[in-house]
């Protein structure tokens, strides 16, 4: 009882580690002062001014789309790539899949970018972006997968195959099941990956179609207003919102079967 | 959210589509006003989408690996000469500019566009000093030479206060002005001298920063910054509209400094090279060329915008330098790729030393 | 189950790996060539690569081992990576020691509680990247932090933290809990329950929890740039420099892939690392 004591306080802690700075993020979007070095006074003028920016709420609706596209497809693909390495022993696939998390963002998008244009002269834009973000988010879903399938008891998939479950049949009613919150998790995880990336979505961005982090990022150089906070607040209450809205649409989808 | 999905795709989907006048500005942040921008799409009858870079790298990096739909650029000098060299821009044709003739003449025909046949000069910044002048002038400091960033005897009393810029050609360009050499010196020799007074000095700053200095100047954190007259101009105003308790100040460092002119340019990718001239011709206009200023401090090369300047700004010897002091300015021209890759390793070994 | 002989397991095999092996190979592999290329290539006078045929004699044309030459000719590169490892290892030790005890918190508790408390991992990062940056720029500058190697690893910690906590939860989440009792039963007190049962199992979750750390702290730049001292560079901002300040696509493809090699041999020796424990267990 002590030791579970000791790790809820260890708990705590972390999750205060993970949200005073959010807590900072939060606290500042209301901050009156275009400076935000300290508190001034309690203002909303900067959801006001977001709510008249256009541009920024484009960027955050295309962040979200891009996210969510993204992000399904790649828990897709990398939840067939886990299972395929972990039961099949597929030999192409374990460096296919660690490569692009090991390669570092910035080549990743200068060469997605050449291969876009010159190869296949494709226009950037939407799709290209959705993409690249399905590329660099497959890897961290497959290890994902793989770590739940791995030491699993493998008697189990064979049992059903002796009860003439037909592959399918297996893995919707036996792997699937098994390996459900892996794949909420390696969602979870693309969909940050894919919301907050700057660097390949730089390169991989066209013509007038421009993500949150593009926006801020251009922001940075000369004018990091509260408006800023503003607009990460409303975004982490729109996620919010989501999946909890997700969990009670479709409750399978969030928990774990049995 | 299924429903959500669908419409942020069809949105997608449907802008560029519904986009017929469309002008595509690819352009610093910040770096033309709202109001200004309102005001062209009412006498076009247009739409201006813009979209935006933070340095003339990744402007380059990006073009060079092929984007395109972009009419108009906004590059620094040496962008500007790459981008000609590379052939990547398209004529201007002047007879579509007939405010030409309100640019000075100091910043026209300049080395990189001889007789300007591919830029329009737009607007430009000095990349000097900004201080703290309250604590600068109780520490008894100089503010009037590069010295304050070099100087180990004056940086002892500014230990952990100090900023200078994450820029190979920007730092070493300060080095070279100090040491009374040009920015665009190729003397191994004289980089050793450079190098030596950098790492001299190197344990007395705080950090390379290329954007965070802005506010930590406003806020106090830090005294002395090596940076652009524009995030300064922005550093002080800050400072003054949050009420600090002190002032923010900068100046020209009297060796010389480097001078960055950004202008407007059209992109060979660009489809409407129409919207594009009278984009660039309404710049010229003196009431709108002086937005630019107002707003960010930016120097201006625009003759007929200086009556619309607010005066301070108009009179503000490092935001619109005279004569003799902008023939200390020199603008960075690009290095060779042997000589990039010297830098390189020189910088690299500045920041591992 | 390795290799089915059966039809219907062959072509279930074909109808899991051909997907991520098709989009793999058509939007990694191909573009990630290029770049394998690029790397033998000279830099074009302006940026990007010189055209292959050089026009004119400059010698510039043609393929070159130049960018790995220069690599070597220098002990400052591989001083870089030594220090980028250190790093990333730090980083990946801290966050394994800050995610484990939570994640095991969330595998035991209730199953309606849990989905929250995961939730509440992943919520902070539905905020922007830089905003989070800022928010401990102003939380390190009072503490006197700012600009110092440890900001940097505080930076690198937060930033990751969510890529240990989600796989060791996934991992911890399925163990039986009757291997547990069965200890009990045996006598086994708590921590030896925890050594020589849970942790063991978890080894895969660690693993890759750690890798997923380990490797994108190294190709990172931003957090060094805004965080970091004078001294804070890292092998993310020196291949970043070659592509935008330097203008140098070859030789920053050639520490692009050194680093992958690097990579590869460290996940390498991991691997025997995670069977030899295994075996020994």
């Amino acid at each position: 009882m002590r030791r579970g004591w000791a790790l809820w306080a260890f708990s705590l802690a972390v999750y205060a580690f993970l949200y005073v700075p959010l807590a900072v993020v939060v606290l500042f979007s209301f901050n009156d002062s275009e400076l935000n070095a300290q508190w001034v006074g309690f203002t909303t003028r900067w959801y006001a001014r977001l709510a008249g920016n256009a541009d920024m709420l484009a960027a955050a609706a295309n962040s979200i789309a891009i996210a969510l596209i993204a992000a399904t497809c790649a828990t897709v693909l990398g939840t067939l790539a886990g299972i395929a390495m972990q039961h099949y022993r597929v030999r192409a696939l374990p460096a296919l899949v660690l490569i692009p998390v090991a390669m570092p963002e910035i080549l990743l998008g200068v060469s997605l970018l050449l291969f876009f244009r010159q190869l296949l002269d494709l226009t950037l834009g939407f799709v290209s972006i959705v993409i690249a973000h399905i590329t660099f988010s497959i890897g961290f879903v497959a290890i994902i997968i793989r770590a739940r399938l791995e030491g699993m008891d493998e008697s189990i998939f064979e049992a059903a195959r002796d009860l003439g479950a037909t592959p399918w049949q297996t893995f919707r009613h036996v792997t699937l099941p098994l390996i459900m919150p892996g794949v909420a998790a390696g969602f979870l995880m693309s969909f940050t990956l894919s919301i907050d990336d700057f660097v390949i979505t730089f390169f991989t961005a066209g013509v007038g179609v421009s993500t949150l982090p593009l926006t801020i990022y251009s922001m940075i150089k000369v004018a990091v207003t509260p408006e800023v906070n503003a607009v990460s607040t409303v975004l982490m209450s729109v996620t919010l919102t989501m999946i909890f809205a997700a969990a009670r649409l479709a409750p399978e989808a969030v928990r774990r079967p049995r | 959210m299924r429903r959500a999905i669908a419409l942020s795709l069809a949105a997608a989907v449907a802008g560029p589509a519904a986009a017929a006048d469309v002008l595509h500005l690819y352009n610093w942040n910040n770096y033309i006003t709202e109001a200004t921008i309102r005001r062209f799409e009412a006498r076009c009858g247009c739409r201006v989408k813009q979209d935006y870079y933070s340095d003339n790298e990744e402007l380059l990096a990006k073009l060079e690996a092929g984007a395109t739909g972009y009419d108009i650029l906004v590059p620094s000098g040496n962008a500007v000469e790459t981008l000609i060299r590379q052939a990547a821009l398209k004529p201007l044709d002047r007879a579509l500019l007939p405010h030409l003739g309100n640019l000075r003449a100091e910043y026209m025909d300049a080395w990189y566009d001889r007789g300007n046949r591919y830029s329009v000069p737009y607007a430009y910044s000095i990349t000097l000093i900004g201080y703290n002048v309250d604590r600068i002038r109780a520490l008894g400091l100089p503010a009037d030479s590069w010295a304050l960033i070099f100087e180990p005897r004056h940086l002892e009393k500014l230990k952990g206060r100090v900023t200078v810029l994450n820029s190979q050609r920007e730092l070493l360009g300060a080095a070279m002005r100090y040491l009374g050499y040009s920015v665009q010196e190729r003397d191994p020799a004289r980089w050793e001298a450079a190098k030596r007074l950098i790492l001299a000095a190197k344990p007395y700053w705080a950090a390379f920063s290329n954007s965070t200095y802005i506010k930590d100047l406003a806020i106090g954190n830090i005294w002395v910054a090596h940076g652009y007259s524009n995030d300064m101009f922005r550093a002080r105003e800050d400072a003054r509209a949050a009420a600090r308790p002190f002032a923010i100040d900068f100046f020209t460092p009297k060796e010389g400094a480097v001078l960055g002119v950004d202008s407007m340019v059209l992109h060979k990718g660009g489809r409407r090279v129409d919207l594009a001239h009278r984009f660039i011709d309404f710049m010229l206009e003196g009431e709108n060329a002086a937005t630019l200023s107002n707003q960010i401090g930016a120097g201006n090369p625009n003759r007929a915008a200086l009556p619309h300047i607010r005066p301070d700004i108009a009179a503000n010897p490092h935001i619109f330098p005279g004569a003799a002091a902008l023939a200390r300015l020199e603008m960075v021209r690009d290095f060779d790729p042997r000589t990039r890759r010297a830098l390189s390793r020189m910088w690299t070994e500045i920041k591992v030393r | 189950m390795n290799r089915p002989t059966d039809r219907a397991g062959i072509r279930a095999r074909r109808a899991v790996s051909l997907p991520p092996l098709l989009f793999l190979l058509a939007f990694f592999a191909l573009p990630a060539l290029i770049m394998v290329g690029a790397s033998f290539r000279h830099p074009g006078e302006f940026g990007g690569l010189a055209p292959l045929l050089a026009a004119g004699g400059a010698g510039d044309g043609g393929l070159t081992l130049e960018a790995y030459r220069f690599f070597v000719s220098d002990t400052v590169f591989v001083e870089i990576f030594a220090r980028s490892f250190a790093v990333a290892l730090a980083t990946t030790l801290i966050c394994l020691t800050l995610a484990y005890p939570l994640a095991l918190l969330i595998a035991r508790s209730p199953r309606r509680r849990r989905d929250v408390m995961v939730l509440l991992v992943i919520l902070p990062f539905a905020s922007n990247f830089l905003i989070r940056v800022y928010a401990w720029i102003m939380i390190l500058g009072p503490l006197n932090l700012l600009y110092t190697p440890v900001a940097v690893i505080v930076g690198m910690v937060y930033v990751h933290l969510p890529f240990v906590i989600l796989p060791l939860y996934t991992n911890l989440e399925k163990h039986d809990p009757v291997l547990l009792d069965a200890a009990q039963d045996l006598g086994a007190s708590t921590w030896q329950r925890f050594w020589r049962v849970t942790f063991p199992l978890s080894l895969p979750g660690v693993f890759s929890g750690g890798a997923l750390v380990f490797i994108p702290v190294l190709g990172m730049f931003a957090i060094p740039e805004l965080l970091g001292g004078t001294g804070d560079i890292l092998v993310g901002n020196l291949i970043k420099e070659q592509f935008l300040e330097s203008r140098d696509w070859p030789f920053g493809s050639t520490l692009s892939i050194m680093l992958t090699f690097a990579v590869l041999a460290a996940a390498w020796a991991m691997t025997r690392l995670a069977r030899g424990r295994r075996g020994a267990v």
